[in-house]
């Protein structure tokens, strides 16, 4: 028999090295906090933050909202900007990537618009849209898009020429081309932008609810600069790290899962 | 053309195909022509009905030449354009100084790897925006509050990029050094580094863009100088032509940054020369 | 006379994903002469490979050993060069550099570095290309820098793991006409890995043939007298080509 199970031991000085590390990271931030080595106007200990996000749990004030409150307005606004940025992004892509008059309507736009950081919008689109949710939905959708946009577009051209000369000798049609063979072969890019965009997405609207906004997670973190209550900026700011990592896990389990689709 | 794939010449010859009406019309650049004036066009007629708000791209253009030579709060368009990169520069520099080491030497050293790389997973989901509060509670709303976001939106992408680097480095390579006599030191210097080298790049350029993003965020919220601060002086006085003038300002310096990184590559990985590229 | 190098009942044991138990090769025992050209012949997933890289010293045999002469193998050294079977060159150094990175790891002066890379990169017929990147080479040009490394280095005993096993049937026979002549005129002590038999015979002094896989087992050695440069049309390599398909009913 060629393969044969064994069980070999883990180094498990690595994993001890990671969880001391942890401690010790927790623990030095309570005594620095503690022991008033950095002042209570500056930051707040992992203990009051703890504190705060029990109390805020059910607790409106000081800030207007409970913390489901704001997390749930983020979460809308982010989704709904996501879910709009695929919708358009991926057929702009595609489109620009095969046919070449869309490409050359479309690019100069596009390339014009690409560079503005998606923050710089915020003026206009208070103007717009007040501070409202579509306000901010406008901005993380320009966020968003960009990638989605650029991936779609790559992975067409990275299709295989020789698949399409094949096509083209069978007497392929151009729309028969795009939809039968570089749409599935552009679809691993357009996957890998799920994750590209997301994270570009969440990070401006972080940007958009500090700004133009009077509920969300970036909401809450600047009212704890404004009200000097750093537990609340901390709090704001781990929710919206654990928010990040969870939609990040669930779009790593769906871009894996979409992957093994098409492979099969 | 000419090419040559494994001792065999490739030659390509383009047929030549008369201009054609239908040609010219669908010729991607001239497309590209007429989608960017249609879209100035587009946009005069918009602002010059006084729809959403907006300026004329001519008048946005004016004040932008008037913004040249006239001084606001001290500083003409390229005064505060400076005010913005030096920021970042300054920032960016500190990011990458402490950032790419520190990835590196995640992605070489296993214990290393095991103390930081938890510590660090706590601190990489949140987007650096996140911490223009805390930088205000910490540093006021000086420069020194500015330059810290800047710091540590292009720390983290440096990071994982100088790690993700030498990760991905292919452990035959290594046993070329190995084979030809070499120790670990040399290695590391002639394998891990190089090699991570386009790893590092691209984490230069993701960090550029979130640096951008940041310096506008800390701007917006709380600044005197900088193309951020342009804008939103635009929208305290309602005048869109300010608004739109500092966004295409923006724009433009943003451009020039990328170009600059990606020209600094080409100038630093020469073999990425001949590769095509979008 | 002794021999070069020797191989004494090597068996290897890896342990994939850290709890899968894969035996590659078993018993494996055989003998190279001082500049010799030994031919390896065996199937995939034979352990060619693995055998090579523990001459190499880059992997420890789980039983048995490797001696140079009459030393025992314990690393990698700078008497043995090694070339690879998926090139792996240095993608961000010239020609130039791949060559010259042995002398270099040595500490060899600039000049003399540059004058001894040039000497191998012209053996291998590619003067006019130092200053290109392995990117910009074809598959049969990238192994030759391979080769030139290796040779760059000046190890007494070359292994070569199927050189040209991605080259095109044409290319590959002017390859191993090349090969020939550097071996010619460089005499070293050669161990050469391949899958293909009328490359084996074309080069071989001496032929080891494996079988099976999982673990791969020392099947037959064959003397090859054919006097050089050999024909494939000749008689006699016909007829040692017959010999060992019928024995190791290996498909060309
Ligand atoms: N470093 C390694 N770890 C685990 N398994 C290995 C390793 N190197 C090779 N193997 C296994 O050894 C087997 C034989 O490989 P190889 O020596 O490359 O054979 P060949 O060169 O004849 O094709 C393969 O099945 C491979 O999975
Ligand atoms: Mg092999």
């Amino acid at each position: 028999m060629a393969y044969e199970e064994v069980k070999v031991k883990e180094p498990i000085r690595f994993k001890l090295l990671s969880i001391m590390s942890l401690l010790a990271f927790f623990g030095i931030w309570e005594f620095i906090v503690d022991a008033g080595i950095v002042p209570r106007t500056m930051l707040a200990a992992p203990s009051q933050v703890v504190v705060l996000f029990i109390k805020k749990l059910t607790q409106a004030n000081p800030d207007g909202a409970t913390l489901g409150a704001h997390a749930w307005m983020s979460a809308k606004e982010a989704v709904t900007a996501y879910v709009l940025a695929i919708i358009v992004g991926v057929p702009l892509g595609l489109f620009m990537g095969w046919f070449k008059v869309v490409r050359g309507i479309f690019r100069p736009i596009f390339e014009m618009i690409r560079p503005i950081p998606p923050i710089a919008w915020i003026p206009l689109c208070i103007f717009w849209f007040g501070i409202g949710i579509w306000g901010k939905v406008y901005i993380i959708w320009i966020a968003g898009i960009v990638p989605f946009t650029i991936n779609s577009w790559v992975g067409v051209n990275m299709t295989d020429p020789a698949l399409i000369q094949m096509a083209r000798t069978y007497g392929a049609t151009d729309w028969q081309i795009f939809t039968k063979l570089c749409v599935p072969s552009a679809l691993p890019m357009i996957f890998g932008a799920l994750q590209i965009s997301l994270a570009y997405c969440w990070t401006n609207l972080v940007g958009a609810e500090l700004l133009a906004a009077d509920k969300g997670l970036g909401f809450l973190i600047e009212m704890g600069r404004r009200l000097a209550m750093p537990e609340m900026v901390v709090l704001g700011m781990v929710c919206v790290g654990i928010g990040g990592a969870l939609i990040g896990v669930v779009v790593d389990k769906l871009e894996k899962r979409l992957l093994a689709g098409i492979r099969r | 053309m000419e090419r040559s794939v494994a001792n065999e010449v490739v030659k390509h010859v383009k047929e030549k195909k008369p201009w054609t009406v239908g040609r010219v019309l669908t010729n991607e650049y001239f497309l590209y022509v007429v989608s960017f004036f249609t879209f100035l066009i587009v946009w005069h007629y918009i602002a010059a009905a006084g729809l959403l708000g907006l300026a004329t791209p001519e008048a946005t253009l004016k004040e932008m030449v008037r913004l040249m030579s006239v001084r606001l709060a001290g500083k003409n368009l390229f005064g505060h354009a400076w005010a913005s990169s030096r920021r970042i520069i300054i920032g960016f520099a500190i990011g990458a100084a402490a950032g790419l080491p520190l990835g590196l030497l995640m992605g070489l050293n296993k214990y290393i790897n095991s103390i930081v790389k938890p510590v660090f997973d706590l601190f990489k989901p949140m987007p650096p925006i996140a911490w223009i509060s805390i930088s205000i509670l910490w540093f006021g709303i000086g420069e020194p509050s500015k330059i810290f976001i800047i710091v540590i939106g292009s720390f983290v992408p440096c990071v994982l990029n100088a790690y993700s680097g030498i990760r991905i480095i292919d452990p035959e390579l290594y046993d070329v050094i190995r084979v030809l006599g070499g120790n670990r030191r040399q290695e590391i210097f002639y394998v891990s580094f190089p090699a991570a080298l386009p790893a590092l790049f691209a984490g230069v350029q993701i960090s550029m863009s979130v640096a951008w993003t940041c310096v506008l965020a800390a701007e917006l919220v709380s600044s005197r100088s900088g193309l951020g601060w342009i804008i939103i002086r635009g929208m305290k006085l309602t005048k869109p032509e300010l608004v739109l003038g500092g966004m295409a300002a923006i724009a433009v310096v943003a451009w020039l940054f990328s170009v600059a990184a990606s020209g600094l590559e080409k100038v630093l990985c020469p073999w990425k020369r001949g590769i095509k590229e979008l | 006379m002794n021999p070069k190098i020797e191989c004494r009942n090597i068996s290897k044991v890896f342990i994939q994903k850290g709890k899968q138990r894969v035996h590659v090769l078993e018993d494996i025992s055989l003998e190279v002469m001082h500049n010799e050209f030994l031919v390896i012949l065996g199937p995939g997933q034979s352990g060619k490979t693995t055998l090579l890289r523990i001459i190499a010293g880059l992997e420890t045999p789980t039983s048995g050993q490797v001696l140079v002469d009459g030393k025992e193998v314990t690393g990698p050294g700078q008497d043995r060069g090694l070339v690879f079977q998926s090139y792996m060159l240095f993608f961000w150094r010239t020609v130039m550099g791949n060559v010259e990175i042995g002398l270099k790891l040595r500490g060899v002066d600039k000049k003399k570095r540059r004058e001894i890379a040039q000497h191998y990169i012209n053996l291998v017929g590619l003067q006019g290309f130092e200053k290109h990147y392995p990117h910009q080479l074809s598959g049969g040009m990238k192994q030759r820098v391979g080769i030139a490394r290796a040779y760059a280095n000046n190890p007494e005993i070359m292994l070569l793991d199927e050189p040209f096993g991605q080259l095109d049937a044409q290319t590959r026979m002017f390859m191993e006409k090349e090969t020939e002549r550097i071996w010619q005129t460089e005499k070293k002590t050669v161990i050469f890995v391949t899958n293909n038999i009328d490359e084996a015979i074309y080069l071989g002094d001496r032929i080891v043939t494996l079988k099976d896989k999982l673990p791969g087992r020392m099947d037959a050695i064959y003397d090859v007298p054919l006097p050089r440069p050999r024909e494939h049309t000749d008689l006699e390599f016909v007829k040692l080509r017959q010999e060992i398909t019928d024995r190791s009913e290996l498909v060309l």
